[in-house]
């Protein structure tokens, strides 16, 4: 047999036969690798989950007209939003904005596309359904509450021109009559409009069709975004692009503070698993002194009696992070499910990453431990006890 | 030249002189017993000999060489390769079996070799408790193993200190029989004891008084007892 057998024989039969104190030492290590490999495992997942969450959140870019008195056309629109790669355009939904009158009122109606909104405006609560068919309506709570209007209502909408704007007079005097679909509630100037689709709004106003702004929503990285709003405003599309500062800056703000929390609970995990370890091992020598005594009298050298223990605390330390990267990657999952509703990517490096860390920090912790043990005298071994 | 020759010896701890002035020589194939009272030095005397302790004063040669004066690594290593250790509480790695404990001291002095381990396991009678672990093993075969431990880097002095003490006289019958085989082959003994009994069949019996040799006995016991 050689050494190096022998030595394996050693501290695998301390550690599976002398099992009720290792195994405290075991768990520390798995539970921190479990959580360091989870929340790692997290983390880089997040920008991705939290990119799908902020899109839910609303448009991030918007379009509008480059030159103010101008309007621009669906031509325009289409070129511009082309520069946006298709696989980072999530949703554009255009609008166009005109004065009516309902029962009497001046009212900002807004034409859309609502299959569109549904996607740039995720947060809309709408009570009752979404306009689905011509000539039904959603109504802006503090619109609905003015005027008395609740879902199943009809409204005659009556276009009021412009001064400078001539208009056919059958259109300005008839109106036409709307169903209110849904009431919509938002919590923003939002309640203050009455949506429509775009073809109910030009059924209304007549004329050409126009558009006043575009809100987009774009998954990418803030570099990313600039460069496309760069672009887009920079050519010659007659169209303006901007990023929503508030939900794009708060989304890098978010992951910022998502990112040194993570860092934070990693690093106490690891401290407290340190600690664990340390303890164990601490406990461990002292309860193994007549042990290091006696293979000292047997001459083993301090070098051989750190080798052993290390050599322990080290297996201990890989097996530990191999059951934590697993059990890291299932609570990862978990999480994700449960927070995020969607499963989590698997990272194939955080697997050794996770095991040599733990391999890394089981070490440090067992260092000083360790170091007390070549202090045990080998004569230990003949006082009477 | 003498195995082990002690000149002078003194050992103090703090105040307290635990071996005063002792002179002490072992011939090679000597079997020496030593016995005093609790509290004389017998211990004492032993890690010295056993190359665990320095003394304050005085020379150790073991093999001609001071082991007074050496480093405490070089200590590690003489001890290593010269002394068999016996202990009264037996000392095994408990989560080791009878095969791999003896084997412990093959991997600290050269190389483990499970044939020879288990040779010397069955000259103390326990080949067929090579696999047991000490908590499996009486008192006598875990100081037989002990005994096996001892002699399986073939040391120039095997260094004794109360084996028989936590022995009941059956036992204690074993033991002393492998060292009378032992002496026989020529090993060099030297074993510390409370029992007259055991301290008699030695050639030679030292009588230990407060760190002082108070006697030095010589008997033909031990041939006598062979020859039996
Ligand atoms: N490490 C130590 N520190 C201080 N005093 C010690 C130490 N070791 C031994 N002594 C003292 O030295 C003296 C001799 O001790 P030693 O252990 O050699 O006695 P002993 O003859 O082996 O006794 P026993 O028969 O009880 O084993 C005792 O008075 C003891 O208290
Ligand atoms: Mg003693």
């Amino acid at each position: 047999m050689t050494k190096r057998k022998m030595f394996i024989r050693m501290i695998t039969a301390s550690l599976t036969r002398r099992r009720s104190r290792m195994l405290v030492a075991l768990l520390a290590i798995a539970v921190g690798a479990t959580i360091l490999s989870g929340l790692v495992t997290i983390y880089y997942d997040v920008p991705r989950q939290m990119g799908a969450q902020f899109r839910n959140y609303g448009a991030n870019m918007i379009f509008t007209s480059a030159e103010s008195d101008k309007d621009f056309s669906r031509d325009n629109i289409e070129e511009a939003a082309a520069v946006i790669s298709s696989g980072d355009m999530v949703g554009m939904t255009p609008y166009r904005y005109e004065t009516v009158r309902i029962h009497e009122q001046p009212i900002v109606a807004a034409g859309m596309d609502v299959e569109g909104a549904k996607i740039t405006s995720p947060y809309w609560h709408v009570e009752g359904e979404w306009p689905s068919s011509p000539n039904e309506a959603l109504v802006g709570e503090e619109v609905a509450a003015l005027l008395g209007l609740s879902t199943g209502d009809t409204f005659n909408a009556l276009y009021t021109p412009r001064e400078d704007e001539e208009t056919e007079e059958d259109v300005l005097n008839m109106g036409v009559d709307m169903t209110v679909s849904g009431i919509l509630n938002t919590g923003g100037s939002e309640e203050e409009y009455v949506y429509m689709s775009m073809e109910d709004l030009e059924s209304i106003v007549g004329g050409d069709p126009r558009f006043d702004l575009v809100e987009l929503s774009v998954s990418a990285s803030q570099e990313k975004l600039t460069s496309y709003v760069d672009t887009i405003s920079g050519g010659d599309f007659g169209v303006s692009a901007k990023l929503v500062k508030r939900v794009t800056q708060s989304e890098s703000t978010v992951l910022t503070k998502l990112q040194a929390l993570v860092f934070l609970v990693t690093a106490v995990v690891l401290i407290l698993t340190m600690i664990c370890v340390a303890t164990t091992m601490t406990a461990v020598v002292t309860e193994r002194r007549k042990e290091i005594g006696l293979r000292k009298a047997l001459g083993a050298s301090d070098k051989s009696i750190i080798k052993e223990f290390m050599g322990e605390g080290l297996l201990l330390g890989g097996i530990g992070g191999i059951i934590g990267a697993v059990l890291g990657f299932l609570l990862a999952q978990f999480v994700s499910t449960r927070v995020f509703s969607s499963s989590i990517a698997f990272q194939p490096l955080i697997l050794p990453a996770t095991i040599i860390i733990s391999i890394l920090v089981t070490g440090i912790s067992c260092f000083l431990p360790v170091r007390s043990a070549i202090e045990v005298d080998p004569a230990l071994v003949l006082k009477g006890e | 030249m003498s195995l082990l020759e002690l000149k002078n010896i003194t050992k103090r701890y703090g105040n307290l002189k635990a071996l005063d002035n002792v002179n002490l020589k072992v011939e090679q194939g000597e079997w020496v017993a030593i016995m005093g009272p609790s509290g004389s030095g017998k211990s004492t005397l032993m890690n010295i000999i056993g190359c665990m302790d320095k003394p304050t004063e005085g020379e150790v040669l073991l093999d001609g060489a001071d082991i007074a004066k050496v480093s405490d690594k070089e200590l590690t290593a003489i001890r290593r390769d010269k002394i068999g250790l016996v202990f009264q509480q037996f000392h095994l790695v408990n989560y080791l079996t009878a095969l791999e404990n003896v084997m412990v001291s093959q991997y600290y002095h050269s190389i483990p070799d499970e044939e020879e381990a288990l040779m010397a396991l069955e000259r103390v009678g326990l080949k067929d408790r090579a696999k047991h672990l000490p908590s499996q093993l009486s008192g006598g075969e875990q100081q037989r193993v002990c005994i096996a431990r001892a002699l399986i880097n073939h040391p120039e002095i095997i260094l004794a200190d109360e084996p028989t003490g936590n022995l009941d006289e059956a036992n204690e019958n074993i033991v002393l029989d492998i060292f009378r085989q032992l002496h026989k082959e020529g090993a060099t003994l030297v074993v510390v004891t409370h029992d007259p009994e055991v301290g008699e069949i030695a050639e030679r019996l030292i009588i230990l008084e407060h760190g002082v040799i108070k006697s030095e006995t010589k008997s033909s016991a031990a041939d006598d007892a062979v020859i039996k």
